[in-house]
C-alpha cells in the first residue's frame, strides 16, 4: 500500500480526493496539509510515497513548495492538483519543476487513480 | 472532463512522455519568436528600441506593437508584416512533437481528431452580450463554460436567461467571487440560494447528503465550484490566445443587501432558471479599459 499526503487549502477538495484515494486498496491518505509550508513539514515528518499538491494556495503556493521539495527529496513523486491544468504555461512550469503529473479539476475518479498507479 | 491543452491530453493518453513534451515545448519556445524578437530578426529595430518600448509600457497599458507605432519606431504596415511573419512561422505543439520524434506525422492527425472530440463539449455556443461591452467573446465563453460546468459538475437542469447590464446586484444570501487579471480585468461572482449551495456541495463532496455539514464546508464547496469553473475559463482563454490569471476564490460577506457595480466597471448579469425555482446567478464586473 502507498501512503499519500494531500495538501490543499480547500477542505471540500481534500475530502473529495481523500474519498477517491481511500476507496482504493492500493492507497491510503496518511496526512493532510493546507498550504505549501505545511507540505514541506509533513513530507519530512511522514515520508509519504506520493504527494498530491494544490497549485494555488495561501501562505506558500504549490509551485514554491514543489521547488523546495524537489531540492530536499528529488525522488519524491509529486502530482499537482489544479483547475489550471489546461493552461499550458502552468502545466509546463509544474512538469519542469519536477512534478510527475498534473491532476485537472473537476476530478474523474478513474483518471486520478490511474495517474497514481503510474507513479 | 476539463479544458485541456494538446500536450497535456497527449501525456494523459500515454501517447508521449512528459520529457518528450518538454523537448517539444523547448523547440516551440526557440522557434516562436515574440514580437520584439521578431522585429530584431527582421532588422526593423535594435535592442535599445525594445528596452525603450518596455519602459514606456510600464506607464501606459499598450501592446508592444501599438506602443512601437506610437513612439514612431515602426509603421502600422510594418506591424502587420511582423504579425504575418509570426503567424506563418508559428510552430504548433503537435508539429513540435513530430519534429522532436515523439510521434509520427500520420499519428498527429489522428490524435488531433481525438483531441477535438475530447474537447467538443467545451466549444462555446453563441450567447448575446449587450453592445459596447469590451471583450465580448471572452464573456460569452465565461457564461458558456459556467453553464457547461453546472451541467457536468453539479448535474442539474436549467435554462439560461438573457444577459443584461446592471447597476447593482440584487441581495443574495451566498455569493462567491474570484478576480480575473491579464488580458481582461474583472470580478466573477456567483450567487446561489441555500438550496442550490447544498446541491453544489453534494456534487463537490461526492456525498448523497450534506445535511450534517458545517456552513464552512458548504461555502467551501461553492468556492471550489467557482475555482473549477474559473480555472477552466483560464485554460479556454489560453486556447483563444488570451492570458487570464485568477485569484483564490472568496465569499462576499456584504451580499445580503446587494452589491453596487464598482465605478469604471460594467455589470453583466446572467440569470439561470433552475427547475425548482431556486437561485443561481452569474454576474461579472468588467473593468473598463
Amino acid at each position: 500500500m502507498k501512503n499519500v499526503l494531500i495538501v490543499d487549502d480547500s477542505i471540500a477538495v481534500s475530502r473529495q480526493l481523500e474519498k477517491i484515494i481511500n476507496d482504493d486498496k492500493e492507497f491510503k491518505v496518511i496526512a493532510q496539509g493546507r498550504n505549501g509550508a505545511e507540505a514541506i513539514k509533513l513530507c519530512q515528518q511522514h515520508k509519504p510515497d506520493i504527494v498530491c499538491l494544490d497549485m494555488n494556495m495561501p501562505v506558500m503556493d504549490g509551485l514554491t513548495a514543489l521547488r523546495s521539495l524537489m531540492q530536499l527529496m528529488p525522488d519524491l513523486p509529486v502530482v499537482m492538483v489544479t483547475s489550471l491544468g489546461g493552461v499550458g504555461d502552468k502545466y509546463t512550469e509544474a512538469i519542469r519543476l519536477g512534478a510527475r503529473d498534473v491532476i485537472s479539476k473537476p476530478f474523474e475518479k478513474e483518471s486520478v487513480l490511474e495517474m497514481l498507479r503510474r507513479l | 472532463m476539463a479544458v485541456k491543452f494538446f500536450g497535456q491530453f497527449m501525456v494523459e493518453k500515454g501517447a508521449i512522455t512528459r520529457m518528450a513534451l518538454l523537448q517539444a515545448i523547448d523547440l516551440q519556445e526557440k522557434t516562436n519568436l515574440k514580437f520584439g524578437e521578431m522585429v530584431i530578426e527582421m532588422g526593423l529595430m535594435g535592442k535599445e528600441d525594445i528596452a525603450r518600448i518596455h519602459l514606456a509600457q510600464r506607464s501606459e497599458d499598450l501592446h508592444f506593437g501599438d506602443m512601437a507605432v506610437k513612439m514612431g519606431l515602426i509603421t502600422e504596415e510594418q506591424v502587420q508584416q511582423v504579425l504575418t511573419r509570426q503567424r506563418n512561422s508559428h510552430l504548433y505543439i503537435g508539429e513540435a512533437l513530430v519534429k522532436v520524434g515523439a510521434i509520427s506525422g500520420q499519428s498527429l492527425e489522428k490524435y488531433l481528431a481525438d483531441f477535438k472530440r475530447d474537447q467538443a463539449g467545451y466549444v462555446s455556443e453563441k450567447i448575446e452580450i449587450p453592445a459596447d461591452v469590451p471583450h465580448q467573446p471572452i464573456w460569452e465563453m465565461v457564461a458558456d463554460l459556467t453553464y457547461k460546468m453546472l451541467t457536468r459538475v453539479v448535474g442539474i437542469s436549467f435554462r439560461p436567461g438573457p444577459c443584461t447590464v446592471i447597476d447593482k446586484m440584487p441581495g443574495r444570501p451566498i455569493i462567491a467571487e474570484m478576480g480575473f487579471s491579464g488580458s481582461v480585468s474583472a470580478r466573477y461572482l456567483l450567487s446561489v440560494s441555500e438550496s442550490t449551495r447544498n446541491l453544489v456541495a453534494k456534487a463537490i463532496l461526492a456525498e448523497d447528503s450534506v445535511e450534517n455539514e458545517s456552513v464552512e464546508i458548504l461555502d467551501d464547496s461553492v468556492k471550489e465550484f467557482v475555482n473549477i469553473v474559473c480555472g477552466n475559463i483560464a485554460a479556454k482563454a489560453a486556447q483563444l490566445g488570451h492570458s487570464i490569471d485568477i485569484t483564490p476564490p472568496e465569499m462576499r460577506d456584504d451580499s445580503a443587501h446587494g452589491i453596487a457595480v464598482p465605478e469604471k466597471h460594467t455589470g453583466l448579469m446572467f440569470p439561470v432558471y433552475l427547475s425548482d425555482g431556486e437561485i443561481f446567478e452569474l454576474t461579472i464586473f468588467v473593468a473598463d479599459r
